[in-house]
C-alpha cells in the first residue's frame, strides 16, 4: 500500500509551487488572448515554394499599416498573419500583397472577427465559467449531502474546488508561458477545454471521496481517519490512473498525429486531465486529512 | 428459463445493432455485395464548414432607420433577399439564418465547399439597397463653381471634340475613338451607336442633322453639333420609314457639357426603400438621347407611400439612392398615385440591366456589414479531417490494447462494446441528418470524439476495477462480475453527470466551435453509458457461465486472486 497521505506535505509542496508559479506566470505575462477576445484578423497562407524571408512579407505589407501585427510559421509552407483591423477590403488587400511575393500562394483560411463579435464571445466564456463553477459547487453539495462524519459535507466540497482551483491554474499558467515565449493563442476553445477539465476531474475526485465516505460507514471509528482515506486511495488509484491513461492516450494521439487546428485545444486538455488526476489522487484527498487534523487540533 | 431467454433476445438484439451500426457507419465493410453497399453508402455524415472547406459570414444589420415592432419583419426580408442571392450561385445547402446577439442583429451565412470566396463575399454584398429619400427641411449654401472656371473647362472639352473630329474624319475608327472618348454611357460601349428610335426620340440639334442636312448613310457630319448635351460628333447610319413612323439608326461621340451643378441638398429617409419593391425592367424611353432607365413597380404599401411623398414634395425634389450612392433626384411634378417610378441615372445599358436583375432579386430593406468571417479552403478541411480521424483509430487502437492487456477476457468484451461504440456514434451522426436535429461534425466534433472514446471506457475500467476487488475478497467470478456492475453504478452516473453539467453550459452559451464540441461530448457520454454497461453486461452474461468460475485467469492472473487479503 502506497503511504500517500503521510507524505502528504511532499505533495502540498509540489503543487503550491506549481500553483505558485501558475499564477506569477499569469501575472507577470498576462494571456496571449487570440482574435476570438480581441477582434482582428488571422490569415492562413500556403506558399507555393519555401516561405520568403520574414522581412520581404512584412516590407511588402508595411504600406497597408497593419496594427497589431504578427508573423508566424506554421507547419511545411505555411505562414499565419494576425493584426488587429477586421475589415474586408483590408483582407483582401494583404492577401493581394501577398500574391505580388508568389503569385501561387493560396488563401487556405481567414478568420476575422468584428470587435462586436469579440465582446460577445468574451461575455459568453465569463458566464460559461461561472455558470460551471457554480454548476459543480451545487453538484458537490448535492454529491456529499449524506457524508457528515469525520468531517462535514461541505469541506468535502472545499477540497474539491480547492483541487479544481489546481488544475485550472496550472492549466493556464502553462499556456500563460506557452503564449508569452511561444505565440500559443488563448482563445475560445481554450475556454471551452478549461471547463470539460473542470467537469472531467471533479469525477476523479468525486470517486476517491466516494470511497472514503463508503470505508467510514464500514470501518467504524477504531480506524484512524488518515488510514481510512489512504486506504481508500490505494483502492482507487488503478481506476484513476486507468481510466486517465485512456483520455490521455487519445489525447496524445490527437496532439502528434491529429489535425494542427485543434492541437492547442487537445494540449490545454491533456494538461488539465493529467493534472486533474494529479490533484484528485495526491492533493483532493490530502485535503481531507488537513482539514480533519485541523478540526481536531482546534477542539 | 424466461431469464434465460430474455438473455438471449437481447444478445441477439445487441448483435443486430452491432451489425447494422458497423455497416452503416462503414459501408466498405460490404462494398462486394452492392445493393447493400448502395443501401448503406447512401447516408453521409454533414460535415462542417472546416471540414469541407467553406464560408461562414456573419453580418450585421443596421436597423436603426426601422422602427422598433418591425426589425424581426425586416431581418426576415434580409433573409428572403440573401437566400434569393445564394440560391443563384447553386451551393449546396447554404444556411442562413438570423440571430440576436446582444442587442445586434446578425445573419449568418454559411456556404459549403465554395470555391471562389471572394466572388460569394462579393455576390452577397452586392445586392443593391435601394432608399428614397426626400429633401430635409434643413437647407444647405449652395456651392458654386465659379463661371470662368466652367466655361475654361468647356472650351478644353470643346477644343478636345475637335481634335477628335479631325481624326474621325481623316478615317480613324470611330467606333474605337467613342469608346475611348465618348461621355455619353448608354452608347459608348456600342462605339457610339444607336439602334434604330423614332423621330424625335434624341434632341433637336442632333435630329436636324440626321434629317435636314442631306447627309449620306453611313458618313460622319462634317463639324461639331452643339447641343444642351455639349459638343457632338454625330454619323448618320441609316434612316427608314415614311412620315411620323420615320426611324433613324445613328452614331454619335459626346463630349459633355459641364453645367452648374444642382445645389446640394440633405436628403432624409422617406421609410420606402427596395423591400416595397414590387419588380423593376429596363426602359429605354424616348427622351433626349436614348439614355436607358430603370423602371420600378412597387407593391401596395409602397404605392402608397410613393403617392404620399410625392404628394408632400411636390416641385421638390426627391432623390434616390443606391448601396447610400445618389443616383438621381428627380424633381417632383405631380402625385403619382399608381406606384410607378422611374430611375434615370447615367446608367448604361450593362449597369441597367445588372440593376434591374438585382432589384429583383431583391434590395436589401436595411444596410449589413460583415463583421465576422470564417473561411477554410477545402484542402485544408480534407487534410485535418484525414489526421484527426487518423489520430482517432490510433488512439482507439491503443486503447483496445491496453484494455485487453489489462483486464483480459473483461477488457475483450469492453473492447468489442467500444468498436460498437464508435460504430453507433458514427451511425447517430450519419441518422441525425434524416431528423430535423441534424448534426454538422466539425473539427471540434471529431476533438469531442475522440475524446468520448477515451472518456467511453471509464465507466468499464471502475466496474471491472471492482469486481476485482471482489474477487479479492474471495467472491466467486460471476457474482464478483454482478456486483462489480451495480456497486460501480454510483460513481458512473455521479462521474458523467459532472461532464454532461460542464457540457450543457458549453451547449448553452457556447457558439461555433464550443458548441460542436460539447454537443458530441454529450451524446458521447450517453451513448457510452449504454454501450459500457449494458452491451458489455449482455455479452458477459451470455458468455460467462459456470465453466467461468474454475478459469479465474480469465480475469486477473491467478496468483492475484488470494494474494491480497
Amino acid at each position: 500500500m502506497l503511504q500517500i497521505i503521510n507524505k502528504r506535505k511532499y505533495f502540498y509542496f509540489i503543487s503550491a509551487t506549481l500553483v505558485i508559479s501558475g499564477l506569477g506566470a499569469i501575472f507577470i505575462w498576462g494571456m496571449n488572448f487570440g482574435i476570438d477576445f480581441t477582434g482582428g484578423t488571422e490569415m492562413k497562407i500556403e506558399f507555393s515554394q519555401n516561405i520568403p524571408k520574414k522581412n520581404v512579407i512584412e516590407e511588402k505589407l508595411k504600406e497597408l499599416n497593419l496594427v497589431g501585427f504578427s508573423l508566424k510559421k506554421g507547419e511545411k509552407n505555411l505562414i499565419i498573419l494576425q493584426y488587429e483591423k477586421s475589415d474586408d477590403d483590408i483582407n483582401r488587400k494583404v492577401f493581394e500583397k501577398i500574391k505580388e511575393i508568389d503569385s501561387n500562394a493560396k488563401q487556405l483560411s481567414v478568420n476575422f472577427i468584428g470587435a462586436s463579435v469579440s465582446s460577445r464571445l468574451k461575455t459568453n466564456a465569463v458566464e460559461a465559467i461561472m455558470l460551471s463553477i457554480l454548476g459543480i459547487a451545487i453538484y458537490i453539495s448535492v454529491a456529499f449531502r449524506k457524508v457528515s462524519r469525520p468531517v462535514s459535507s461541505w469541506k468535502y466540497g472545499l477540497g474539491a474546488i480547492i483541487a479544481l482551483a489546481h488544475d485550472v491554474i496550472i492549466t493556464a499558467g502553462i499556456f500563460s508561458f506557452l503564449g508569452h515565449f511561444y505565440g500559443v493563442k488563448t482563445d475560445v476553445a481554450f475556454v471551452a477545454a478549461l471547463l470539460t477539465i473542470l467537469g472531467y476531474s471533479v469525477n476523479d475526485t468525486i470517486v476517491v471521496y466516494d470511497r472514503i465516505r463508503e470505508n467510514i460507514l464500514r470501518s467504524g471509528i477504531k480506524d484512524e481517519f488518515e488510514s481510512v482515506i489512504n486506504r481508500s486511495l490505494n483502492e482507487t488509484l488503478a481506476r484513476s490512473i486507468n481510466t486517465s491513461f485512456t483520455v490521455i492516450i487519445v489525447l496524445v494521439f490527437l496532439i502528434i498525429f491529429g489535425s494542427e487546428a485543434i492541437r492547442y485545444f487537445s494540449l490545454a486538455l491533456l494538461i488539465g486531465v493529467s493534472f486533474g488526476t494529479y490533484s484528485s489522487i495526491f492533493v483532493a484527498s490530502a485535503l481531507i486529512a488537513t482539514i480533519y487534523k485541523f478540526q481536531i487540533n482546534r477542539k | 428459463m424466461n431469464l434465460k431467454n430474455k438473455l438471449r433476445t437481447n444478445f441477439f438484439l445487441i448483435f443486430l445493432l452491432a451489425v447494422f451500426s458497423t455497416f452503416l457507419s462503414y459501408p466498405k465493410a460490404v462494398s462486394k455485395i452492392s445493393p447493400v453497399y448502395n443501401f448503406f453508402d447512401k447516408l453521409k455524415i454533414n460535415l462542417g464548414l472546416d471540414l469541407q472547406g467553406g464560408i461562414h459570414l456573419e453580418y450585421k444589420a443596421d436597423v436603426s432607420q426601422i422602427e422598433k415592432g418591425k426589425v424581426g419583419e425586416a431581418m426576415e426580408a434580409v433573409q428572403d433577399v440573401i437566400e434569393r442571392r445564394v440560391n443563384a450561385f447553386g451551393v449546396s445547402e447554404p444556411l442562413i439564418y438570423t440571430t440576436k446577439s446582444g442587442a445586434d442583429n446578425i445573419l449568418v451565412v454559411e456556404l459549403a465547399g465554395i470555391k471562389d470566396i471572394e466572388e460569394a463575399k462579393s455576390q452577397i454584398k452586392g445586392t443593391p439597397i435601394l432608399e428614397f429619400k426626400e429633401e430635409s427641411s434643413e437647407k444647405e449654401e449652395d456651392v458654386e463653381i465659379p463661371e470662368e472656371f466652367l466655361t475654361q473647362l468647356n472650351q478644353q472639352r470643346k477644343e478636345k471634340a475637335e481634335e477628335i473630329l479631325k481624326k474621325v474624319l481623316a478615317g480613324e475608327d470611330f467606333a474605337q475613338l467613342a469608346k475611348e472618348n465618348s461621355d455619353d454611357p448608354g452608347s459608348k460601349e456600342n462605339g457610339g451607336e444607336y439602334d434604330f428610335v423614332k423621330k424625335r426620340s434624341f434632341v433637336p440639334e442632333y435630329e436636324d442633322v440626321i434629317f435636314n442636312k442631306n447627309l449620306v448613310d453611313g458618313t460622319i457630319y462634317p463639324s461639331l453639333v452643339e447641343s444642351s448635351f455639349g459638343w457632338h460628333i454625330i454619323k448618320k447610319i441609316q434612316v427608314r420609314g415614311e412620315g411620323d413612323d420615320q426611324e433613324f439608326k445613328s452614331a454619335h461621340i459626346l463630349f459633355a457639357k459641364q453645367t452648374q451643378p444642382e445645389p446640394q441638398k440633405e436628403f432624409v429617409s422617406t421609410g420606402l426603400t427596395g423591400k416595397n419593391l414590387k419588380n423593376a425592367k429596363v426602359e429605354l424611353q424616348n427622351q433626349g438621347l436614348a439614355e436607358p432607365q430603370v423602371g420600378l413597380k412597387f407593391d401596395d404599401e409602397g404605392a402608397k407611400l410613393f403617392a404620399e411623398i410625392t404628394k408632400r414634395n411636390l416641385k421638390k425634389q426627391v432623390a434616390i439612392y443606391l448601396d447610400g450612392e445618389i443616383i438621381s433626384a428627380p424633381t417632383v411634378q405631380a402625385e403619382i398615385t399608381n406606384g410607378e417610378a422611374v430611375i434615370t441615372g447615367n446608367f448604361t445599358l450593362e449597369d441597367a440591366k445588372n440593376l434591374v436583375k438585382n432589384l429583383n432579386e431583391g434590395a436589401l430593406p436595411v444596410p449589413i456589414s460583415l463583421v465576422s468571417q470564417n473561411s477554410v479552403e477545402a484542402s485544408l478541411g480534407e487534410i485535418s479531417l484525414r489526421e484527426s480521424m487518423k489520430a482517432g483509430a490510433m488512439g482507439l487502437g491503443v486503447i483496445l490494447i491496453f484494455m485487453i492487456f489489462y483486464y483480459r477476457y473483461l477488457g475483450l468484451v469492453a473492447s468489442f462494446s467500444l468498436l460498437i461504440y464508435t460504430a453507433l456514434m458514427v451511425t447517430i451522426f450519419k441518422l441525425s441528418v434524416l431528423t430535423p436535429w441534424g448534426i454538422t461534425f466539425t473539427l471540434s466534433g471529431i476533438a469531442g470524439f475522440i475524446l468520448s472514446i477515451g472518456m467511453a471506457v471509464d465507466a468499464n475500467i471502475l466496474i471491472f476495477e471492482r469486481t476485482k476487488e471482489e474477487l479479492a475478497s474471495g467472491r466467486n467470478v460471476l457474482g464478483s462480475i454482478r456486483q462489480g456492475f451495480e456497486r460501480a453504478w454510483p460513481s458512473i452516473r455521479d462521474g458523467n453527470f459532472s461532464t454532461i453539467i460542464t457540457s450543457l453550459i458549453l451547449i448553452w452559451v457556447g457558439t461555433g466551435f464550443v458548441k460542436g464540441f460539447a454537443v458530441v461530448l454529450i451524446i458521447g457520454v450517453i451513448v457510452s453509458m449504454f454501450t459500457a454497461i449494458v452491451i458489455t453486461k449482455t455479452i458477459l452474461n451470455f458468455t460467462l457461465r459456470e465453466w467461468a468460475e474454475k478459469r479465474v485467469w480469465l480475469i486477473v492472473p491467478s496468483h492475484q486472486k488470494n494474494s491480497e487479503k
